[in-house]
């Protein structure tokens, strides 16, 4: 037994399996009570089709694909926005109880602070293309696409960790 | 009850909108205790180092998984009205490999 409580100490990360667990059964009672489950890039689009109609009206309704988004109304009134403020909620305790949370930008000692800012935005654009293109990213295709067994989900689930091992060794240094 | 409860309007989509908020803060807790704040831990996966993303991920699917099949079979959710992702092979194939590149690159 320690003589002093190490009450600034950081929790270790809970286990796998036991997480995996919890959002598991987020996910299912997801499906349960909306008949749909989780997603994540829908939000930006949401976000952008209200800017944009915000910025140039005409212009917003006239693009088919965003049009379709502005039926939905408000930000408040989009299921996947309020999900994605419950996520940045719901990561913010986590990380407070668990006495984690910092201002910080994680990387590897061997690439400068510019060039990990650079391939963060680099990646995001990836990112959210590819979302668009698949209609979904890892929560949408591949968590909540997986459990319902939708083939293209799992074929977008092998895909994206190709996609990762395939560039993983040219960002090495970022990472290591 | 028979869900799912917001299409089948046992919940009005008001409550559907109050429960979003709620299934967000779950998913953003449960993400984050799995260390997925961490874009070291997210990409750790790729060196061979850490499965956790792949652990976490296919848990979780495996577990919802069954509960639906489990519900499905005591007549406590319509399968039928699941909202199921279309199939569009191509997109779905190369969405997946551009998130996948840029998941590694940006390191989320």
């Amino acid at each position: 037994m320690m003589s002093e409580s190490p009450a600034r100490e950081e929790q270790a990360y809970w286990s796998p399996y036991l997480a995996g667990v919890g959002l598991g059964l987020t996910l299912l009672l997801t499906f349960y009570v909306m008949g749909h489950g989780l997603g994540a890039s829908g939000a930006f689009t949401q976000w952008t089709a209200n800017l944009l109609y915000w910025v140039a009206p005409g212009h917003a309704q006239a693009n088919t694909y965003l049009s379709a988004y502005l039926k939905v109304g408000s930000f408040w009134q989009s299921w996947i926005v309020l999900e994605i403020f419950g996520v940045l909620l719901g990561g913010f305790l986590g990380a407070v109880t668990a006495r984690r949370f910092r201002f910080q930008i994680e990387q590897g000692a061997r690439i400068s602070r510019r060039g990990r800012l650079l391939l963060a935005l680099l990646g995001g654009v990836a990112v959210g293309f590819g979302a668009r293109l698949a209609q979904g990213c890892t929560s949408g295709q591949a968590l909540s696409g997986g459990a319902v067994l939708a083939v293209g989900s799992w074929l977008f689930t092998l895909m994206f960790f190709a996609g990762g091992y395939i560039l993983a060794s040219l960002v090495r240094r970022e990472w290591q | 009850m028979k869900g799912p409860l917001v299409p089948s309007e046992i919940l009005s989509s008001e409550m559907g909108l109050v429960f979003a908020v709620i299934a967000g803060i779950l998913f953003g807790f449960f993400l984050e205790r799995a260390g997925f704040g961490s874009p070291k831990k997210l990409t750790a996966i790729f060196y061979f180092q850490d499965f956790a993303v792949l652990r976490v991920m296919f848990t979780a699917v495996v577990v919802a998984m069954i509960g639906l099949l489990f519900l499905g079979g005591i007549g406590q959710i319509d399968l039928g009205s699941l909202a199921i992702p279309p199939t569009y092979l191509w997109p779905q194939a190369l969405g997946g490999l551009l998130i996948g590149l840029g998941f590694v690159v940006g390191g989320y």
